[in-house]
């Protein structure tokens, strides 16, 4: 179905090949997974796949590519439509109207199919993809989840044979993605369609796939072939294969199912194992009830007059890192804006260090509160990293005495070679760096993270827990708004669980492994023990022996 | 639903009756119509404008009250006096000027509510509709921005908190600049991104081919002899029969472009909106409202100089404004026969 011969592609004016000497067959109905840090051409190889690549970047290609018969180098993304479905990172950067019917129908009017036939195509799709209660609704009003099928829906539009996804699940939450995965599950099993997907969290997609083709970072390599062979030859892969390859399990382990059968097989002792071992533990005991950096009481929020927060207590110590976790709604993100003064909570009180900043500005409370929204992007606008850093202290007074030197920070973000860089042409985890940057020169107390780890690869993700351990060593407390699993079981002292505005739950994060939702591979693979990743269950098995 | 072009019709007639109703209480009417009208027909989650009627009605009316009060010096109820070496502003400062302000504002208002509701109550896909088939790519152009609109007011909210947490404040004209050089680069980002899922969903493979040079060359004789119509109109007045009939014919030939580019267009309706007795209803009592404004020019027309007195009021002349109502009425009606469909509504 798609046959790559020697590709090679640089985009305009780039020194370097964003694709090298890629040779690859992926055959009719496989589902097949695009794997690789960012940077390394991922989303580059699925743009030629519809020809959008060169057609639409420009840039010089050699080499051959033939897409069910079809060459897109020569024939364009045009032409290449109909054959090829094409779904985007961001559901909402690729709608042109207004409403989810109008959508699928769009392109379709606008190649000239007859009103009959495009009436039945329309009703295809919206089943396929579960969304016939929503055909009417305003796009503005779904979910991301829904937005994103929406998406798959007008690309099957045309009937293609091939659809291909940029990481479609990288700015959904678990569930939605989960929802997204099934879709082109059915879609696959049902209709045989050809699925080619890049993602980075492979734990979510592995179970799934048939193919894998994996791209080095620096371009000039790629590996294809069954799921369990690419996995061999990776560095960064999820914590289930980590285990498996460090403990030499054959075949890997694509599932946590599969994972207990080769643990059922090889007979390994988890009696009398120690529990998941606090990162706080490793780096240094806690102070005995030393006085809180940050105090919440009875924080009540209401929108509308619908309340969203119901009376939060929250305390946190110096250098604690508090992951808060919860069903999209809950009431996340409104507790973080409301402890930046970005919303006036109707109720209760908001401490720094026994001082209420309740009714204080945005701009005084964050010379000592660090808040990293969602979408790092909306802080980002100097000519350069270094000058971000450098805006923040002018805005904060602070440019003659800054309270931590620009280039000593760049320098512990690993942001030294990109310091002259436009900052919004970076990596998503460079870019995100840079953010943490300009909102963390001040040196505050309290840093508020809202899902950091969205759309990162997973050097970044290592990177990111990096910087948190050492923030929490300087003795910042951070509270963590995230869907991670993974990195909660890596890097927090204490999970608060918020459902409906309220705090139902506060303890270690062994708690994680209590709950379906919430609980990591390793959680799974070894229940009762309390290993929560691989580093865990390596010790508790190395304990053993 | 209505029809858009009856929505567009609606929007119309406000527009024309309120421009001519200079009389604050007709004008008052017709706020309270576009009110009615918006509150059952634009619910809140059709919105679509960054800023409400009512909002912009707040703003619009003292201001435009105030700038005619200080700018405009007629009017015999002297309120105070600006010394004279103020430049525009020196002089007395009448409460005639301030009503004829606030008049105009709230003609603003009901043109701005009649506008937003069309926005509010049209789906995107058929402003698109609305365009004739020869500047079909300029409704897609169109309806990208306005669907843009309120993607921006989101992005600037963001934009705005994100730079608060960095310690920004916005205190003169210079500190937009870290606001607004996101705003624009996330916005030029996100066109680039559509423009990408368009291409790649097959949008322009038949509107590429571009127009033949035979209808190009009609289009610039069609323009060439209105040009010459319209030059025999100032220069030639004793032959303005003549000139009118060339212009008649330079426009029936940019009118046969406009028809042959319409029929070259390949595209095709997903569902075709049928007229129904709504539409009639509504129609009909544009019309009415139309008519009124029309022949009662008169009756609407107010003006508080030189001395301010009280607007007449006609009950027939504002009874034939009520011929704007029948959205409303029509809303209420549906949902009083299938309450499903208002609660589908709301819940969206």
């Amino acid at each position: 179905m798609i046959h790559l011969d020697h590709l090679s592609y640089a985009y305009p004016g780039a020194s370097d090949r964003a694709l090298s000497d890629i040779s690859l067959d992926i055959g009719e109905g496989e589902f097949t997974l695009v794997a690789g840090a960012s940077g390394s051409g991922k989303s580059t190889l699925l743009r030629v796949l519809n020809g959008l690549v060169p057609h639409f970047t420009g840039g010089s290609i050699s080499g051959s590519a033939t897409v069910s018969g079809h060459d897109p180098i020569a024939e364009g993304p045009q032409a290449l439509s109909r054959i090829v479905g094409f779904v985007f990172q961001d559901p909402e950067s690729q709608f042109v109207v207004d409403r989810v019917e109008d959508e699928i129908a769009f392109a379709l009017e606008n190649a000239a199919v007859p009103s009959t036939e495009m009436r039945l195509r329309v009703e295809e799709v919206l089943h396929l993809l579960d969304l016939t209660a929503l055909r009417g609704r305003p796009l503005d009003t779904l979910s991301g989840g829904e937005k994103q099928r929406v998406a798959i829906a007008t690309a099957l539009a045309f009937r293609p044979q091939i659809l291909a996804l940029d990481e479609p699940t990288s700015q959904l939450d678990p569930q939605a993605a989960e929802d997204v995965l099934q879709a082109l599950v059915r879609l696959n099993q049902d209709l045989g369609l050809t699925i080619v997907i890049a993602e980075h969290r492979l734990e979510r997609i592995l179970p799934y796939v048939d193919g894998m083709v994996y791209l080095s970072e620096s371009g000039d390599g790629v590996v294809a072939g069954s799921p369990r062979r690419v996995l061999q030859q990776m560095d960064l892969t999820p914590p289930l294969v980590t285990l498996a390859k460090e403990l030499g399990w054959e075949p890997l382990p694509l599932t946590v199912k599969e994972g207990r059968q080769l643990v059922a097989e090889s007979q390994i002792q988890t009696s009398g194992s120690r529990t998941h071992t606090s990162p706080r533990a490793t780096s240094g005991p806690l102070a005995a009830q030393r006085k809180p950096q940050i105090a919440l009481h009875n924080l009540r929020f209401a929108y509308n007059g619908k309340p969203v927060l119901r009376g939060i207590d929250l305390e946190m110590e110096p250098g604690e890192l508090v992951a808060l976790m919860g069903r999209n709604g809950s009431g996340k993100t409104t507790l973080l804006r409301c402890i930046v003064g970005l919303l006036r909570p109707e109720h209760g009180e908001i401490e720094m260090q026994g001082t209420s900043i309740i009714g204080r500005a945005t701009a005084d409370i964050c010379q000592n509160v660090g808040y990293l929204p969602q979408d790092p992007r909306d802080l980002l606008f100097a000519d350069t990293v270094l000058d971000e850093l450098r805006i923040t202290l002018r805005n904060h007074g602070l440019v003659d005495h800054p309270p931590l030197a620009p280039s000593e920070l760049i320098d512990r973000l690993e942001l030294t070679e990109v310091a002259h860089r436009y900052p919004r042409d970076l990596s998503a985890g460079q870019r995100q760096r840079a953010a943490l940057g300009a909102v963390t020169v001040t040196r505050p107390g309290v840093l508020l993270l809202d899902e950091p780890t969205r759309g990162l690869d997973y050097p970044a993700k290592r990177k990111l827990v990096q910087l948190l351990r050492e923030w929490q060593d300087q003795e910042t407390s951070i509270l963590l708004v995230t869907h991670d699993v993974e990195l909660v079981a890596q890097a927090a002292d204490r999970v608060l669980l918020l459902s409906q505005g309220e705090i139902i739950a506060d303890a270690s994060p062994e708690m994680l492994t209590a709950s379906p939702l919430f609980s990591p591979q390793v959680a799974r693979l070894f229940p009762g023990t309390g290993w929560l990743t691989a580093d865990d269950a390596l010790r508790g098995l190395n304990d053993n022996h | 639903m209505l029809d858009p072009r009856v929505w567009l019709l609606w929007a119309l007639t406000v527009l024309v009756t309120a421009s001519s109703a200079r009389n604050p209480l007709y004008g008052a009417i017709l706020l309270l119509v576009a009110m009615v009208v918006g509150a059952t027909c634009a619910t809140e989650d059709r919105q679509r404008a960054p800023l409400s009627p009512l909002h912009f009605g707040m703003i619009a009316i003292p201001l435009s009250a105030l700038f005619n009060g200080l700018t405009v010096h007629f009017g015999d109820t002297r309120l105070f006096t600006l010394p004279d070496w103020l430049p525009l502003l020196g002089g007395a400062v009448t409460l005639e000027a301030i009503i004829f302000g606030a008049v105009n504002g709230l003609t603003l208002t009901v043109i701005f509510s009649s506008f937003s509701i069309f926005n509010a109550v049209t789906p995107v896909r058929d402003l698109i509709k609305l365009t004739p088939r020869a500047f079909h790519e300029a409704g897609v152009v169109l309806s990208i921005a306005l669907t843009f609109v309120p993607q921006t007011a989101r992005s600037l909210r963001s934009i705005r908190e994100a730079q608060a947490v960095r310690g920004h404040r916005v205190r003169g004209l210079r500190d937009w600049l870290p606001i607004v050089i996101p705003l624009l680069t996330s916005g030029l980002e996100r066109s680039m991104g559509l423009a990408e899922a368009m291409v790649a969903r097959g949008y322009g493979a038949v509107s590429d081919r571009g127009q033949p040079l035979r209808r190009q060359a009609l289009l610039a004789l069609g323009l060439l002899v209105l040009l010459t119509g319209w030059l025999m109109v100032l220069f030639r007045p004793s032959r303005q029969l003549i000139a009118a009939g060339v212009m008649a014919l330079g426009t029936l030939l940019i009118g046969i472009v406009v028809w042959l580019t319409g029929r070259s267009v390949s595209h095709t309706v997903y569902r075709a909106r049928r007229w129904s007795h709504r539409d009639t209803v509504t129609l009909v009592g544009c019309i009415l409202t139309l008519a009124v404004s029309v022949t009662q020019r008169e009756a609407l027309y107010y003006s508080p100089y030189p001395r301010l007195t009280a607007p007449s009021f006609n009950p027939l002349v504002g009874l034939g404004l009520l011929g704007l109502i029948p959205p409303a009425l029509i809303e209420m009606i549906s949902d009083r026969d299938d309450p499903g469909m208002s609660k589908e509504r709301t819940l969206a």
